[in-house]
């Protein structure tokens, strides 16, 4: 018993990136009906660029502020170089370019800072709390990790809730053309999405960097948790997004320290297969049915 | 047969507009052109092109030739999103209302335009941004008000009945402060007693900003417009007032041709 509740301890803090990433492939379906499967490798890319700001600098925090910046940025080039002028084409010919622009990426860490796996350093404390007599399966570092994800699902609801972008990402996304006639600069508002996007998966890729290692395709396995967990709450929930991330990252750990980590993915697909059959449009969304 | 009538200053006029869509002809020719400080009707059978020449002034259909001018100025591209800064606001057949916004925030939409803070300062939530946001949630429910929908300002556009839906849609497109305003048909699905309230809350809006009005219900129509237009099968058939344009035969045979119209 004590282990269950160690193990589920111990799957807080990488729910929580999962959860971000989620969310990330949640902003762009929203506003463009589109899965972004380029997302993991854009935090991948973010989070090299993090990697060599902290090696240059030693400051994490610096390092964490400049990748959002480069994923921002990053999230407004891949828009324009590949999904702009893909937008007269249908979804599906944009979700196969975006597996491009993933493989493209993967490419290009590759060329600039080689195929091999590279460590991370921990910018906190990574060994388990102790408190009332014993150690617990989280670390400082797993605190800073949840604590950085509720801050930035806060100040996302609120951009989403007290804001005119927000407002205009809301209405854009559920009818474009009635927006426009109100006034909203609908390109402008998806561009910010692809940006915004960009921002919460380099904000992942960074956190979830120090417990594995960096290389090129290091965070392909992230992708298949946070698709699972975006899909299963219903791809157009930031509320689902979170809270199936965060209940994908209890089962990832469970299933792994019950029988082993490789039978993770395993676990998450069939969880996949079975939501889509029982619940197709996910536990939270709300539209009738989904174009495939 | 082509009419032109005499205007003197159309604040809005369309001079031949011509559109096809899919080989068909959907408008003809068509020049109206609406007097400032009036309420102007469209109206024709069904099929006759109205809602074509909103989206046309809207920039939704671009039209094979022609052109559009407010204040006597030609406008060269045509952006949905640009109509309200030109001071022109229109509203949809229908509501067209965002259901997972509230009613509130549906209004405070029709505002967009006038929020002229950038998005990177609304996203670092730079302190003028809230300033910004308070006022366009004060002026929207002063609108809200205005239309008595302000006690329903917090809920979801699918739990008001369908008359209040369309005086929440009427105020988004009043937040703008257009001095245009072009209504799809505000008085479908409305009762009799609503639609005694449109017809006031419409004259009330004249001279100061000027009506386009599409719409069905003739009793509407003949009460509150100043001039009419009348469509059919993409050309305009005949215009003036009210009472011109009730006698005129060649609108009589274009409604009578389609039994039911109107």
């Amino acid at each position: 018993m004590t282990s269950f509740i160690d193990y589920l301890i111990g799957g807080v803090s990488n729910g929580a990136v999962i959860a971000l990433m989620a969310i990330a492939l949640v902003l762009i379906w929203r506003a463009t009906r589109v899965v972004n499967f380029a997302q993991v490798g854009q935090a991948m890319f973010t989070t090299f660029v993090a990697l060599t700001v902290q090696t240059l600098t030693g400051s994490w925090a610096l390092a964490l502020v400049v990748a959002m910046v480069a994923g921002a940025i990053l999230g407004v080039i891949v828009q324009f170089l590949v999904l702009r002028p893909m937008r007269r084409a249908d979804t599906s010919g944009a979700i196969i370019a975006t597996f491009g622009v993933l493989i493209a990426l993967q490419a290009a860490v590759g060329m600039i800072w080689g195929g091999d796996a590279q460590a991370y350093p921990q910018p906190f404390d990574n060994a388990g709390v102790v408190a009332f007599g014993r150690i617990w399966p989280i670390s400082v570092y797993d605190f800073v990790v949840i604590g950085v994800t509720i801050l930035l699902v806060i100040a996302l609801s609120l951009l989403f809730t007290r804001t005119s972008i927000g407002l205009a990402m809301r209405a854009s996304a559920f009818n474009p053309e009635v927006a426009r006639l109100s006034g909203v600069r609908v390109s402008r508002v998806l561009t910010f999405g692809w940006a915004l996007a960009g921002v919460v998966g380099a904000v992942a890729g960074v956190l979830v960097a120090p417990s594995s290692t960096v290389s090129p395709t290091t965070f392909d396995i992230l992708l298949v948790f946070a698709f699972t967990a975006a899909v299963i709450g219903g791809l157009d929930s930031l509320v689902g997004a979170v809270a199936l991330g965060v209940f994908a990252g209890l089962v990832i750990s469970l299933v792994s320290g019950l029988s082993n980590s490789g039978n993770a993915p395993v676990v998450a697909l069939v969880l996949l297969a079975l939501s889509l059959i029982t619940k197709p449009d996910g536990v939270f969304g709300h539209h009738k049915a989904r174009a495939v | 047969m082509r009419y032109v009538l005499p205007l003197t200053d159309p604040v809005l006029s369309t001079r031949s507009i011509c559109v096809t869509l899919s080989g068909l002809r959907i408008l003809d020719d068509v020049s109206i052109g609406i007097p400032k400080g009036t309420v102007t009707g469209l109206i024709g059978p069904n099929g006759a092109g109205k809602t074509t020449v909103f989206n046309v002034i809207s920039g939704f259909v671009k039209p094979d030739s022609g052109e559009i001018r407010v204040d006597g100025r030609k406008l060269k591209h045509i952006h949905p999103h640009r109509l309200t800064e030109l001071g022109i606001a229109r509203t949809l057949q229908g509501v067209g209302l965002f259901p997972s916004l509230t009613a509130l925030e549906n209004v405070m939409l029709g505002g967009s335009s006038r929020v002229k803070s950038g998005i990177i300062a609304q996203a670092l939530a730079m302190p003028w941004t809230d300033t910004e946001q308070a006022d366009l949630r004060e002026r929207a429910l002063a609108i809200m008000t205005e239309l008595g929908v302000e006690s329903d300002a917090s809920r979801l556009p699918g739990e008001l009945p369908y008359p209040i839906q369309k005086r929440v849609a009427l105020a988004r497109a009043l937040v703008s402060d257009p001095k245009i305003l072009l209504l799809d048909e505000p008085a479908g699905g409305i009762s009799a007693g609503d639609m005694a309230d449109l017809a006031r809350l419409i004259m009330s809006w004249v001279p100061k900003r000027t009506v386009l009005l599409v719409e069905h219900h003739m009793e509407l129509v003949m009460k509150v417009c100043d001039l009419i237009w009348v469509l059919d099968a993409g050309k305009v058939i005949a215009a003036g007032t009210p009472e011109v344009v009730r006698q005129d035969p060649a609108v009589l045979a274009a409604y009578l041709g389609q039994e039911g119209a109107a």
